[in-house]
């Protein structure tokens, strides 16, 4: 990776659709919407809300398919030279291995995130990642079924004992960590009585997030000895280091593409001053650096 | 980086803000680069202030551009964003991405058109208006509202072609009812080749429903709750006999029969 800034899994399409915006192959990786074996319609809308900092999502997972994504984003993405991460889900441990499988054969890939903490659906996801022995059984099954591409196991802030789901997952072979994903929440519209997502609940993510993740970040990056890629509301180069600090060695970012879709470049550029403004050699020798009192 | 028709992210000025009656506004803006690329139909995603508890973008449609390089917005004070932007002043500038969208289709050869329009909905349909006149083709207007105050763009389809068939929720003006009571008559009426439809999603769906009646081809523009306005976050689906399309990129002008109403 050239920089240690991505993009989160689900705020960024395939990359395609931020081609017009921003010169795609300045960033460190592209991580891609889930995507499953089966092609996925999703949730009923409204899928979205703006919330206080943030905002809820209930997409549920929308995609092609494997089969297609490979087809036709892979293809688009794979020339471009940059770092393509591919966000696997699925419902059963099979669907999550069948996926990887079908993408380590394809080429193109630089890794796989493994998303058992998708709050918005009702089989896998989330439930997987709440359980560090369903977090292993994914895990190992996936590392058997593309032994050859680095996993990274995508965490939930909503499991009660995040530092044991994380240690599972190293244990079972995660190459890389990223957390967070976003926060299981609700919002009502109060002249209605209705809730504000087709589907009730949905994950919250943005500012509103930040120091949730933060903490996370640091927890987890002080009990396990993988990288570890941390989000959750990350605006600005601030925000990044911040995430770096706590233990992040790289960072993505999600919801702020929907506000500013140069958001990643102004955080790689932020990230460069911070080096050359504090004369450090490197954005990395602050990975872990929080001087805690 | 950047398709020479494709959308961008730019700084647009703002040249005025106009009160049409309470709530209502229009906001001139200044940006070739939008105002050049724009087809009728099409939306700019705004940014509405620098207030860090609210910070998505908001979409509304263009509503006409002008030869000068100016666009204009139509927009109806409904919460935050919407009232931010009632106080922006002349010369200030607003982050913008735009146009985005699929905008209507215009298809050869096309004589006359049915243009319907619902409450505020009306924003995209007078961009749409000013170009079949410019391409000669005859109209009948169908506009509805609450009541007579806010027929706001009356007299401008009445210049642009006598026949406008009114209808308001109040009985004020024209018809007492819905704006797609009246389309069965404009169709008698006009024998036209083609609909175009903006407004409240169940006139659309009866809209669509004459249209499929009197077999003409329909276009209708929908409304979705959107985050990031260009394709990524998959938020504004909708149903179509082709499965889930996103409103804002294939969007939001579809053909009626494709829509699961
Ligand atoms: C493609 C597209 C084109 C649009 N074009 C126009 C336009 O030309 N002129 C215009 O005035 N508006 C238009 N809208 C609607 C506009 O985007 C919303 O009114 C705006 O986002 C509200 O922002 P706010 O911050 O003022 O309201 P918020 O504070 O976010 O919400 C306040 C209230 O408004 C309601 N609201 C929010 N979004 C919408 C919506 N999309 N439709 C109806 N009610 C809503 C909320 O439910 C809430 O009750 C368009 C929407 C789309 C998707
Ligand atoms: C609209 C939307 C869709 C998302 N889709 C996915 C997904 O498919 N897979 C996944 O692992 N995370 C998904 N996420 C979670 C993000 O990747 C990220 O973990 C979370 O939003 C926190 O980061 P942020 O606050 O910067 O957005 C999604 C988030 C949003 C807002
Ligand atoms: S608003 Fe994000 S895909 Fe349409």
């Amino acid at each position: 990776m050239k920089n240690p800034v991505m993009t989160a899994s689900g705020t960024f399409g395939s990359g395609r659709e931020y081609a017009d915006f921003i010169n795609l192959d300045r960033l460190g990786a592209i991580v891609v919407k889930g995507v499953t074996r089966e092609p996925r319609a999703g949730n009923p809308t409204p899928r979205i809300c703006e919330t206080p900092s943030g905002m809820l999502n209930a997409i549920g997972l929308q995609n092609p398919g494997v089969e297609r994504f490979i087809a036709e984003d892979l293809k688009w993405l794979a020339p471009l030279g940059v770092p393509v991460i591919v966000n696997i889900a699925g419902g059963t441990v099979t669907e999550y291995s069948d996926v990887a499988r079908t993408l380590s054969r394809a080429g193109g890939v630089a890794g796989l995130e493994v998303n058992i903490s998708c709050p918005n659906v009702k089989r896998g996801g989330i439930s997987f990642g709440c359980d560090p022995e369903m977090t292993v059984k994914v895990v190992a099954a996936v590392r058997k079924a593309a032994p050859g591409l680095p996993l990274i196991v995508k965490l939930t802030p909503a499991a009660g004992d995040v530092v044991g789901v994380a240690e599972a997952a190293a244990a079972a072979g995660a190459d890389a960590l990223s957390l967070i994903n976003t926060f299981p929440g609700m919002s009502i519209d109060t002249e209605t009585f209705e809730p504000r997502l087709g589907s009730t609940t949905g994950g919250l993510s943005g500012p509103a997030i930040r120091p949730i993740a933060v903490k996370m970040v640091f927890d987890v990056s002080r009990a396990v000895r993988v990288p570890i890629i941390g989000m959750g509301g990350i605006s600005t180069a601030q925000d990044a280091i911040e995430f770096m600090l706590a233990g992040a060695s790289a960072v993505a970012v999600g919801t702020a593409n929907f506000v500013d879709p140069k958001a990643t470049i102004d955080i790689i550029e932020g990230l460069e001053r911070f080096v050359r403004v504090r004369c450090i050699d490197s954005i990395t020798s602050i990975i872990g650096a929080v001087k805690v009192r | 980086m950047g398709a020479p028709n494709g959308p961008c992210q730019t700084r647009v000025q703002v040249l005025s803000v106009q009160n049409l009656g309470t709530d209502v506004f229009v906001m001139r803006c200044f940006c070739p680069e939008i105002a050049k690329r724009a087809r009728p139909g099409q939306f700019v995603h705004v940014k509405c202030g620098d207030d860090r508890a609210y910070i998505l973008r908001r979409p509304f449609s263009i509503h006409r551009v002008t030869s000068d390089n100016a666009f204009e917005l139509l927009i109806r004070k409904v919460g935050k964003g919407t009232k931010y932007l009632s106080t922006v002043t002349p010369q200030s500038q607003l982050d913008m991405i735009g146009p985005l969208g699929t905008g209507f289709d215009i298809p050869e050869p096309t004589k006359k058109a049915v243009v319907v329009a619902g409450g505020l909905c009306v924003a995209p349909m007078m961009f749409l208006a000013e170009e079949l006149i410019a391409r000669h083709i005859r109209l009948y207007t169908v506009i509805g509202a609450q009541s007579r105050d806010e027929l706001y763009y009356y007299m401008d389809f009445k210049r642009m072609g006598r026949d406008v068939y009114v209808a308001t929720d109040d009985s004020s003006q024209g018809h007492g009812g819905f704006a797609s009571d009246l389309v069965p008559r404009a169709i008698e009426d006009g024998a036209p080749d083609v609909i175009y439809a903006c407004g409240p999603h169940e006139m659309l769906a009866a809209v669509a429903g004459c249209a499929r009646e009197y077999r003409i081809p329909c276009q209708v523009s929908l409304e979705a709750s959107m985050a990031c306005g260009v394709g990524a976050c998959l938020s504004c689906a909708c149903e179509t006999t082709e499965g889930p399309q996103r409103v804002c990129v294939e969007g939001p002008v579809f053909d009626a029969d494709r829509i699961e109403w």
